[in-house]
């Protein structure tokens, strides 16, 4: 059982408070929705719920039973997703998952591949050699939430999954949350889609920070 | 099952041959850079033969330069193609380190197997001591890969640019610099010199690549 505690965490950016006394808790088996307008701090959010960055005051905790999670214990347990994040554009998707997958000691085979893509709505045959800088935004995208299914990661952190999706890439999102969250994953995702909103079990209204 | 370390740098490593391999205008830009200045600085000698002591100078100068147009882009290039962010997530700091280094260090040797036979051609530098040399060159270049990757990576954690590397290189590099050119001037029938120089080269690259480690994990989770 993971849990992510907000505990009165502060963020401001260029002296502009993004976060304001944020308290919350985020679960394994829940999908967690971070929502509000545009700059209230969603993408800050998941930041700091991934340790990559720290918050001004207060603190975000990453726990796993009893015991706090941090350095690469907590990167280990993490996948995250966001428009800034990007695959290696001279690599192929092989290429970039066998990396990635790797250094979270997944070894990619045959079924592997195949399985990631199918569950992801690509086919590998077409694109075998293609370099991951041709792909359209949308299948960057869904090989990317390719990466994170297979990563065996216990905590999704997704930034405006669906973007770029269409509306069966979105509903193939939908779907794998789902069922992300009922094998026990804790899924906290920053949106604006009223969707991925209503999917969700729980809500941090960032526009009341 | 987590991997090893070792497995981990072999991963980033490779990641970084592939890619580097694709992208021909880096290989170009520094492979050009070096023979383009070896070549100006023969035409200014005009076959005169030089001292030692001048084309020992020489060479560390063609190659800390030629090091400097790749060096401050291991980190940067990452995240110009927004793929620093999916590194941190996925990659442990001392894999990323670690492979960064042995690339530019490869990086740095192939250009210097390019640059070195030519240089001694082009400018009739006679090698006295060729193991000195080798081992002088080779200590030298894990220092400017070491030294290279960490000030790379603490620049673009600072988010600064506009020529900051090549300021703080220098100072951070000097102390291998010195006593590779003394060696390296013995090397070319020169002076002779202690090999306790070789060892002082050796203590810091030691040095910098301990402190990198250290340090590096401060740069990579902020914790």
């Amino acid at each position: 059982m993971k849990t992510i505690a907000f505990e009165e965490a502060e963020k401001s950016f260029s002296g502009r408070k993004i976060l304001r006394n944020l308290s919350a808790v985020c679960l394994s088996g829940q999908i967690t929705a971070a929502v509000g307008p545009n700059g209230s701090g969603k993408s800050t959010l998941l930041k700091l719920a991934g340790h990559f960055m720290l918050p001004d005051s207060g603190s975000v905790t990453v726990r796993e039973e009893d015991a706090v999670l941090k350095g690469e214990a907590l990167r280990m347990s993490i996948a995250y997703m966001s428009p800034e994040l990007r695959l290696y554009p001279r690599l192929t998707a092989r290429e970039n998952l066998s990396f990635f997958l790797g250094l979270r000691g997944v070894p990619i085979d045959d079924r592997l591949y195949g399985d990631v893509l199918n569950r992801v709505g690509m086919l590998p045959e077409t694109i075998e050699r293609t370099r991951v800088g041709e792909f359209s935004t949308g299948m960057r995208q869904r090989l990317l939430f390719g990466l994170m299914l297979a990563s065996n990661a216990d905590i999704w952190l997704l930034d405006e999954p669906g973007a770029n999706l269409d509306d069966e890439g979105r509903a193939m999102m939908l779907r794998e949350m789902r069922r992300g969250a009922e094998e026990n994953k804790l899924i906290l995702l920053a949106t604006n889609d009223s969707r991925e909103r209503g999917a969700a079990d729980e809500a941090i209204d960032l526009s009341e920070h | 099952m987590r991997p090893s370390t070792f497995q981990s740098i072999k991963l980033v490593l490779r990641k970084e041959i592939t890619t580097g391999l694709r992208f021909r205008a880096a290989w170009a830009a520094m492979l050009m850079f070096s023979f383009t200045s070896l070549v100006c600085i023969s035409f200014a000698l005009a076959g005169t033969a030089a001292e030692p002591k001048l084309l020992a100078a020489l060479l560390w100068v063609l190659l800390f330069f030629s090091s400097l147009a790749g060096s401050d882009r291991v980190f940067s290039d990452e995240e110009a193609d927004g793929t620093l962010m999916a590194l941190r997530v996925y990659a442990p700091s001392q894999a990323v380190l670690f492979g960064k280094l042995l690339y530019e260090f490869f990086v740095l040797t192939v250009i210097t197997v390019f640059l070195l036979p030519l240089f001694i051609v082009l400018l009739g530098a006679e090698t006295k001591e060729m193991l000195l040399l080798l081992c002088t060159v080779g200590a030298g270049l894990w220092g400017i890969s070491a030294a290279g990757t960490l000030l790379s990576a603490l620049i673009v954690g600072a988010g600064v640019r506009s020529g900051l590397f090549s300021v703080l290189m220098l100072p951070v590099i000097l102390p291998v610099f010195i006593p590779a050119i003394r060696l390296t001037e013995a090397a070319f029938g020169g002076t002779v010199v202690s090999l306790n120089f070789l060892g002082g080269i050796l203590l810091y690259d030691m040095i910098l690549s301990v402190g990198a480690s250290i340090l590096f994990d401060y740069i990579w989770y902020a914790e």
